[in-house]
């Protein structure tokens, strides 16, 4: 599903060079519920925002569903972003100013679908992660979990078939990101989608499939 | 996406309260100023019902109280001869002070059939219409064969005969005139004599009496191109040695009315200056504003970059976001500035309100936009990666 071919990630300023990844090479299978792990600042981060074609590699090729995307220009890069994958983040990134359901519709807004079809599926997507009750809240009514699980409505409602979490479960208590984590891992197993997720937690990378670690930027494990 | 922006701009409605008023302020400056745009370039556009070009005046200033009229009317004959002798000179008509763009008015009120209309009153002789080139819409100028009539005869403006007698004929219609009963002969076009910014006026043009030459102390000279300044010195000593006023004065037509277009354009002009200012002042503001919003809303930038937005829906979501703003302030003021028509305002058609209102409208729409551009470019230059990390 994912493929890193060779990847290398150096930021560059006028004084300092810093490689961020060195040669990383990884296949995602379609399905995998991959973690990353390794201390701060190793580039997990880095990685998964290649994955999320929300950067590009120095050196190397990114290919997500048998598809080379370093050609691909800023507007297909966009669809490819707003069809195959979904984004969680450890700070959520809701929008205060928009009730919990249309901050779920938003990855739909890209799309060519209609406001009752939106609506349908934002709902359907927060019915999957609980939240059928906080559909009017807005995000600063709710607790850090609920807003990770609003969160998580986002990211599947427009039924992407990678989701990428970086850090999901970092801003909550360990109960909270039990929860995060067996919707996670229910999506996974029910709907079959590909998940990549960056954790300092062990125990939440244990229940995944696969782990990989890095560390300076490299591939350890 | 235009539901979603109103219903974002909505939900944050508190913290644009003041970007909206600002807008709303501008707005109702710009009506103001677009309003007396469309009000005196109508006016402008008005015919003028005469030529002022190479037509002088000459004020004869105080001649003083004549007991013997026939000797007045008597240095009048004289003095035309004498001027009309002169090739340079075309025409010339004695008249009473009003002349075309001067401060001096005569107002008086006729009626007919119960009727009243309040307006200027010019005195003039059978030549007056040569002078100024006047057009005659309907009926004839003054003739020698209104010596004869019994009834005094007037002519009114086109202007005048809409008022008084509206769509109907003028012509052969009496009215009354000091208490005195006249023949209206003919109908001219509007006389656009006070400015070129200014609506005309109902006016209503008799003959000079003979009788009574009070208060006619002007004469109007169509002159030929060639007619300069020693002759105007000519003409002057001329009539000072017929006329032996102490206080004779030529000015001509067009300096005239430059002057008194003056009286508009100025003020107009130092108007124009402080909303100009105003308007500035205000740009900078709505710039400053999104400049700020964006910078606070990276992370919301980034989000939406890594969910689905190009780079240019996200420069055209910030720009679609200010247009959505002015919308706000447009339907408020809208509706204040729909209000002048309404309650008739000023006195001024409802057509050059509603001008105004639609160009001010396509102003404020193209100032928010030319303000949001930059900022939205610069929004759409963030980096997803940086800017969902920097929380």
């Amino acid at each position: 599903m994912i493929q890193l071919k060779n990847i290398e990630k150096v930021y560059r300023t006028d004084t300092v060079e810093t490689q961020a990844l060195n040669n990383i090479s990884l296949q995602v299978e379609k399905g995998e519920f991959l973690s990353i792990m390794g201390p701060s600042g190793c580039g997990k981060s880095t990685l998964l925002n290649l994955m999320g074609l929300l950067d590009a590699p120095s050196k190397g090729d990114v290919i997500i569903d048998s598809q080379q995307t370093l050609q691909l220009n800023d507007r297909k890069l966009a669809h490819f972003r707003n069809s195959k994958i979904g984004f969680i983040f450890q700070s959520y990134h809701l929008i205060n100013d928009l009730q919990v359901v249309d901050n779920v519709e938003l990855p739909l807004l890209y799309r060519n679908s209609s406001a009752k079809e939106r609506r349908t599926l934002a709902l359907e997507a927060l019915e999957k992660v609980g939240l059928s009750n906080r559909v009017k809240h807005f995000p600063t009514q709710l607790s850090g979990g609920q807003k990770q699980r609003v969160a998580i409505a986002r990211a599947i409602v427009g039924k992407p078939e990678i989701i990428l979490a970086d850090e999901p479960t970092g801003n909550l208590d360990s109960a909270m990101g039990n929860e995060i984590m067996n919707i996670l891992l229910e999506l996974n197993r029910i709907d079959g989608t590909t998940i990549v997720m960056v954790t300092h937690d062990p125990n939440m990378a244990q229940r995944t499939h696969r782990l990989l670690r890095l560390f300076d930027g490299s591939q350890v494990q | 996406m235009l539901k979603h922006l109103f219903k974002l701009i909505w939900n944050k409605k508190k913290e644009n309260f003041l970007l909206i008023s600002e807008v709303l302020i501008s707005f109702m400056v710009i009506f103001a100023v677009f309003t007396l745009l469309v009000h005196n370039y109508r006016n402008y556009k008005l015919p003028r019902g005469f030529d002022y070009e190479q037509v002088w005046s000459v004020s004869l200033g105080d001649l003083g109280e004549s007991k013997d009229k026939d000797s007045v009317g008597l240095m009048h004959e004289n003095l035309r001869n004498a001027l009309k002798s002169l090739p340079q000179i075309k025409e010339l008509s004695f008249t009473s002070s009003n002349v075309p763009f001067s401060s001096s008015m005569y107002r008086t009120r006729v009626s007919y059939k119960g009727k009243e209309l309040n307006t200027d009153i010019y005195r003039t002789e059978m030549s007056y219409k040569e002078v100024l080139q006047m057009q005659l819409v309907s009926g004839r100028w003054f003739s020698a064969e209104d010596n004869a009539s019994a009834k005094k005869s007037l002519i009114i403006d086109k202007c005048g005969k809409e008022q008084l007698f509206g769509s109907g004929e003028a012509i052969g219609k009496m009215i009354s005139l000091d208490g005195e009963e006249q023949k209206v002969i003919g109908v001219v076009e509007s006389f656009k004599d006070k400015s070129d910014f200014k609506a005309p006026e109902p006016a209503i043009f008799t003959r000079i009496d003979t009788g009574n030459i009070k208060n006619i102390a002007n004469i109007l000279i169509r002159v030929t191109a060639g007619a300069d300044a020693t002759f105007e010195g000519k003409v002057y000593k001329l009539i000072a040695s017929t006329m032996k006023s102490s206080n004779l004065e030529i000015k001509h037509l067009s300096d005239l009315r430059s002057s008194k277009n003056k009286e508009t354009t100025i003020p107009m002009i130092i108007f124009f200056i402080v909303a100009g200012f105003l308007i500035f002042n205000v740009a900078l503001g709505i710039f400053g504003v999104l400049w700020y919003n964006i910078n606070k809303r990276r992370g919301e930038i980034g989000l939406r970059r890594a969910i689905g937005a190009t780079a240019s829906s996200v420069s055209g979501q910030l720009v679609g976001e200010a247009v959505v703003l002015a919308t706000f302030s447009l339907i408020i003021g809208s509706f204040f500035a729909i209000q002048f028509p309404l309650l008739n305002v000023f006195d001024l058609p409802a057509s050059v309100y509603l001008t105004a209102q639609f160009l001010a409208i396509v102003f404020i729409y193209l100032l928010v936009i030319l303000c949001a551009l930059y900022p939205g470019k610069q929004a759409a230059a963030i980096y997803p990666a940086v800017a969902l990390h920097e929380e």
